[in-house]
């Protein structure tokens, strides 16, 4: 399940760093079927960039 | 990357009512803040803040907010006990970012106008800011009695209360270094 491509800073060009795995809830039917069905919802990967420290997110 | 880079740690005052008495301990602790090397900080004031009321959550983010919040290496929560909670105008606005907290450092500032300097809103507020991804500290300021702390006028009328927000905004800014560095250096995978 897990995005294993590194996430590039769109502004500095330096590939970021992923801290965290967070798991959101959602009631959205769209989101639904892109639950994890062993964890009930959607990990959301969350990269924080070395260079200039500003974060971003996105589905895992 | 350097750590002589300036953290930037904004004290959010939780209470819009009229009168409100935490508004000194907000400004008392963002000045004392503000004379800490290498921090930058400011008062972010939620009555200040126009959010709507007809909806909640990440669909009424405030642009200028959401900015603060991002920029953001900690966070300091300023909030009176009111019924033994918090105010509810508080956790509609930290409701409206997400993204923007994760795995930063956060204390909170009790305060009260009896004994106990709001330490009951303090425990009801620690889950809230682990679902939203905040670091808490374990150094609290409980501003008991806070009508006798401060002068009408905002004075401090309690020296001690700088000591202990010396020590609290110590153990701010050692979570606020590490948890910079966690972010932008240690892996997830």
């Amino acid at each position: 399940m897990a995005n294993h491509n590194k996430m590039m800073c769109p502004r500095c060009r330096v590939e970021m760093n992923h801290h965290c795995d967070k798991l959101v809830y959602t009631t959205d039917s769209q989101d639904l079927g892109q639950a994890d069905p062993g964890l009930g919802g959607i990990i959301q990967e969350f990269h924080t960039r070395p260079k200039c420290g500003s974060g971003a997110l996105r589905q895992a | 990357m350097s750590h002589s880079r300036a953290l930037f740690i904004p004290v959010i005052l939780g209470t819009a009512r009229m009168g409100r008495r935490s508004l000194h301990a907000a400004r008392l602790v963002t000045e004392e803040l503000g004379k800490c090397a290498g921090v930058e900080t400011e008062l972010i004031d939620i009555a200040r803040l126009p959010l709507p009321t007809n909806d909640a959550g990440e669909a009424i983010k405030h642009a200028e907010f959401s900015a603060q919040i991002t920029r953001a290496n900690a966070l300091v929560i300023v909030s009176p006990e009111y019924n033994h909670g918090y105010s509810g105008l508080l956790k509609h606005v930290l409701d409206s970012c997400l993204k923007e907290y994760i795995h930063k450092a956060v204390g909170i500032v009790g305060v009260s106008a009896g004994p106990f300097g709001g330490t009951r809103v303090i425990e009801n507020l620690l889950p809230v800011m682990r679902e939203l991804g905040l670091v808490t500290i374990f150094w609290d300021v409980n501003f008991s009695s806070v009508q006798r702390a401060f002068a009408e006028d905002g004075r401090l009328l309690d020296e001690s209360f700088t000591r202990r927000v010396d020590k609290f905004s110590k153990e701010l800014i050692w979570m606020a270094k590490t948890l910079r560095h966690g972010r932008e250096q240690i892996s997830l995978d």
